[in-house]
């Protein structure tokens, strides 16, 4: 196993980590942290790729992921917000509203 | 020399990570999020990607992961969520998530071992300046895009907290 | 010249026009449409006519391929040939004169575009029975003159008894229907082809088996006898009087209720190599002749008579075609299409003067009152009972003689059609006396208000009247010109030259008798009539309940039917079924659905669980078949 192979292996095992985090926290605040933890890995396994072939797109990927991830935590941490406001909780298991 | 540095830091960024996802306060989880940034960054200068590190830190540790302590400091700390720590799925989360990591290990250790003569040549196109001339050369309209795609984001969380506080 | 399509298009056209917007047109402009399309059809056909009588050769159009699979192909194509030559003519001819006496006889009901649009839609249809140039064309059509007929019975739906003759000659047709389908599909079997000439050209050639063409035969009659009101399937034909008059003229007398004989006479070549089948279809034509005589000479309502009396001449017709005389059997039909239709219209105009009465024991007296009527009935019977020189005796005459030296002809078989029209003689009689003379027996009320038939029904009257009369004297033109299709396997009619004389004097002899009888009974004081009636009363309940035929049916076949739906079916079969076909899949799905419907827990978190679970389940298939 050379050290791309690792790397890319690292970002795997990362991504499961964040995932599992989003699944067994219960605080929303932590989830989102998660979340961001996922999305570092795949920035990982990007400039590994990128670095190994030596090839522009894969590094301009990870600047596109920083964009949608800074997107995304402006608009989570607003909804977050207004969550507390009107539920007074960040417990992900209050929130059952999708229940079918 | 790299590859002592690249195993050291890449342990540190999963011991990090596991911080996250188990640390009660969100305030320290944060605090272990900023570390584990880091760490990667360092993988990433480890790697001679030193423009991909340098963003690292100045945006997600420097602007996003601010704002995400900002918002902690706002919340109320006598949340219930912080007395259970793990929702009733984190059993078998654990499990299914220890088959998806085993599963990515057996997979990844099956891949074709490749020469790695071209990464001989790393470090130069991946400097700031030559970076920085091809990326404006080839993405300057993907680039013009995503800053409309901030600026809804802006809108967008600006609007939520507006229609949140009528409420 | 290719204008086929026209005729029976014209009257679709006339029908969408009154059926769609009819009710909102005024009353003259409606029958105008009603009439005049039909008589622009009957323009067309004559041309076809003319053009079909110089050059000999059949017309056909394909309009499209309506069924292009692999092995089977059926074209909506038209085909104008001899047969369905003389059919067209009597249709649209006899169909026009009838649109035009309705619109004097329906004048004051309430739903008249309702009236002349079911009546073009009957003419559209029989048009595509008799143009068709296959079977399935011939069928689509022969269902939809069964539907025509349906809707013009129930006519008057607000009366339950007529909506339900409606249905009982909807369901009898059915039943017949059964064996047309089956013997199309057998044909369909051997000849791989549906096309008319087709059929009878490869039965020519080939032949599967005589069991085989045996069968087809007897399945064609079952279906010819549900339209043709046959014995068994006739019990749909006297209920079917609860329509309109003119409806009973066009429809239950001159047209649909002879396609079965069209049908016969179409399949031709398959009969001509089924000998049983030709002598059960000759027996049955015999029998239904003689049985719808005797049934007739014990009714009362002037209708059913002439219901009766129309059941018997298609059974000469089916006789004829059973002995392989389909020429002379389509001359009947001819023929008769005039008779019979002047006969109902004449019925018809007196049931108008009387206000609706159709029992004649409350007529009588009436040629005093309604002369032309009168005679016009008169000349029609006269024809119907086979009086030289009237329409009547030369087509009866032709059959009775193909009788009798057809090869598969007897004198048993002549001696039942023979006796037979001296009984049609007889009720016409009878029907005539009870009706026109002897004492009124019309309340006082409605005989006030008796009056002779508006102009538009009484000009019909009077033309079909002088065609009963005349059109008989084409005889041997019109079997000369029917020849190239139906060709007639008799050819020894020459040599007995002598015996075909005396025959005829025979058959005149017997019709002059059952005159001279009814003139003796009912003339004067019929003492006689109720006495003899007296003498043979067991006889006499039997015929005049029809041999309890309608209650054989209800009592044994509904009764059957009945208890076959509700013990077993109902019972067993639908109870299996529910529980296989509906309970058990249902139950089944009701159960999965549970399953994942609690899977659906609302928390986001557990969906991201299934993400993952799925996640892993994708890697270590990766993992297993990498």
């Amino acid at each position: 196993m050379d050290r791309y192979q690792f790397l890319v292996a690292l970002a795997g095992l990362i991504f499961t980590l964040g995932l599992l985090g989003v699944v067994i926290r219960r605080n929303l605040l932590v989830v989102m942290m998660c979340l961001e933890i996922m999305l570092n890995a795949v920035v990982l396994s990007f400039v590994t790729t990128a670095v190994r072939t030596q090839s522009i797109p894969g590094v301009a990927m990870t600047f596109f992921i920083y964009v949608a991830a800074s997107c995304e935590v402006a608009l989570a941490m607003a909804i977050m917000v207004i969550l507390v406001r009107r539920r007074h909780s960040l417990d992900v298991g209050t929130f059952q509203d999708l229940k079918g | 020399m790299s590859g002592i540095f690249i195993a050291f830091f890449s342990a540190l960024a999963v011991v990090f990570a596991i911080m996250v996802i188990t640390m009660r306060q969100p305030m320290r989880a944060a605090l272990s999020l900023v570390a584990h940034m880091v760490c990667l960054a360092a993988l990433y200068a480890c790697l001679g990607a030193h423009v991909v590190a340098v963003f690292q830190v100045l945006i997600y540790v420097g602007a996003v992961m601010v704002f995400m302590v900002y918002t902690i400091m706002l919340l109320d700390d006598r949340d219930m969520s912080y007395q259970w720590v793990f929702s009733r799925l984190a059993l078998p989360a654990v499990v299914v998530a220890g088959l998806v990591a085993a599963a990515l290990w057996v997979l990844i250790g099956r891949l074709p071992v490749t020469a790695p003569a071209i990464a001989t040549a790393a470090g130069d196109s991946f400097t700031f300046s030559s970076f920085s001339v091809a990326f404006m050369q080839h993405y300057w309209f993907h680039f013009e895009l995503a800053t409309v795609l901030l600026l809804i984001g802006i809108i967008a969380a600006w609007a939520a907290v507006k229609e949140g506080s009528n409420g | 010249m290719n204008h086929l399509m026209l005729i029976p298009l014209l009257p679709l056209v006339g029908f969408l026009i009154n059926g769609l917007i009819g009710s909102r047109l005024p009353r003259w402009l409606v029958s105008v449409i009603a009439c005049g399309l039909p008589a622009a059809a009957f323009a067309l056909t004559i041309g076809a006519f003319t053009l079909l009588r110089t050059t000999g050769t059949p017309i056909a159009e394909t309009l499209f391929t309506w069924v292009g699979a692999a092995d089977i192909k059926v074209d909506v194509a038209l085909y104008f040939d001899q047969v369905s030559a003389v059919m067209c003519l009597v249709v649209t001819g006899v169909g026009t004169l009838i649109h035009i006496y309705s619109a004097g006889y329906m004048s004051h009901d309430k739903s008249f575009a309702r009236y002349f649009a079911y009546l073009n839609l009957f003419l559209f249809f029989m048009l595509t029975l008799v143009l068709g140039k296959n079977l399935i064309m011939l069928f689509a059509g022969w269902e939809g003159v069964g539907l025509a007929s349906y809707l013009l019975i129930g006519f008057w739906f607000e009366d339950r008894e007529k909506t339900n003759a409606g249905l009982k000659a909807f369901v009898v047709n059915r039943v017949g229907d059964t064996g047309f389908v089956l013997a199309a599909f057998l044909i369909f079997y051997f000849t791989k082809t549906l096309d008319f000439q087709g059929i009878n050209g490869y039965f020519a050639a080939t032949q599967p088996s005589l069991l085989i063409m045996n069968t087809i035969g007897i399945l064609l009659l079952f279906g010819a006898c549900g339209k043709s009101a046959q014995i068994p399937l006739h019990v749909w034909l006297p209920d079917a009087m609860a329509g309109p008059t003119p409806v009973s003229a066009l429809i239950h007398a001159a047209t649909m209720v002879t396609a079965g004989v069209y049908l016969l006479s179409r399949m031709s070549g398959v009969f001509l190599h089924a000998p049983l089948a030709m002598d059960v279809v000759a027996w049955g034509g015999a029998l239904t002749a003689f049985v719808g005589a005797t049934m007739g000479i014990t009714q009362y309502n002037i209708k059913k008579v002439l219901a009766y009396s129309t059941m018997s001449q298609i059974g000469y017709m089916f006789m004829a075609c059973g002995l392989g005389a389909f020429d002379a059997g389509m001359f009947h039909l001819y023929t008769h299409a005039l008779f019979k239709a002047c006969l109902f219209l004449g019925a018809g105009a007196i049931i108008h003067a009387l206000h609706g009465e159709e029992d004649m024991r409350k007529m009588g007296g009436l040629w005093r009152k309604i002369p032309l009527t009168f005679g016009t009935f008169l000349f029609a019977s006269l024809a119907l009972s086979g009086v030289p020189p009237f329409a009547g005796f030369f087509s009866k005459d032709e059959i009775l003689w193909n009788a009798w030296s057809a090869p598969n002809g007897s004198p048993a078989i002549w001696a039942i059609g023979w006796i037979a029209a001296g009984m049609t003689a007889f009720y016409m009689t009878r029907a005539i006396i009870m009706t026109f003379f002897g004492e009124s027996n019309v309340p006082e009320k409605v005989e006030a208000g008796i009056h002779e038939a508006p102009f538009s029904m009484a000009s019909v009257l009077v033309i079909l009247a002088a065609l009963s009369l005349v059109g008989g004297f084409i005889g041997t033109r019109f079997t000369g010109f029917l020849s190239p299709v139906l060709g007639h396997p008799v050819a020894e009619g020459a040599a007995a030259g002598g015996m075909e004389h005396i025959l005829m004097g025979a058959s005149v002899a017997i019709a002059a008798c059952g005159i001279l009888l009814g003139c003796f009974l009912y003339l004067g004081k019929r003492t006689l009539v109720e006495k003899i009636r007296d003498a043979v009363g067991p006889i006499y309940r039997l015929v005049s309940n029809g041999y309890y035929f309608d209650a054989f049916y209800y009592k044994v076949v509904v009764r059957c039917v009945d208890w076959v739906s509700e013990s077993v079916l109902a019972k067993v079969t639908e109870t299996t079924f529910n529980f296989v076909a509906i309970e058990l899949p249902s139950g089944g799905i009701n159960m999965v659905s549970r399953l994942f419907s609690s899977l659906q827990t609302g928390n986001v978190q557990a969906y991201v669980l299934y993400v993952l679970l799925g996640l892993a389940l994708i890697l270590w298939w990766g993992v297993a078949h990498a």
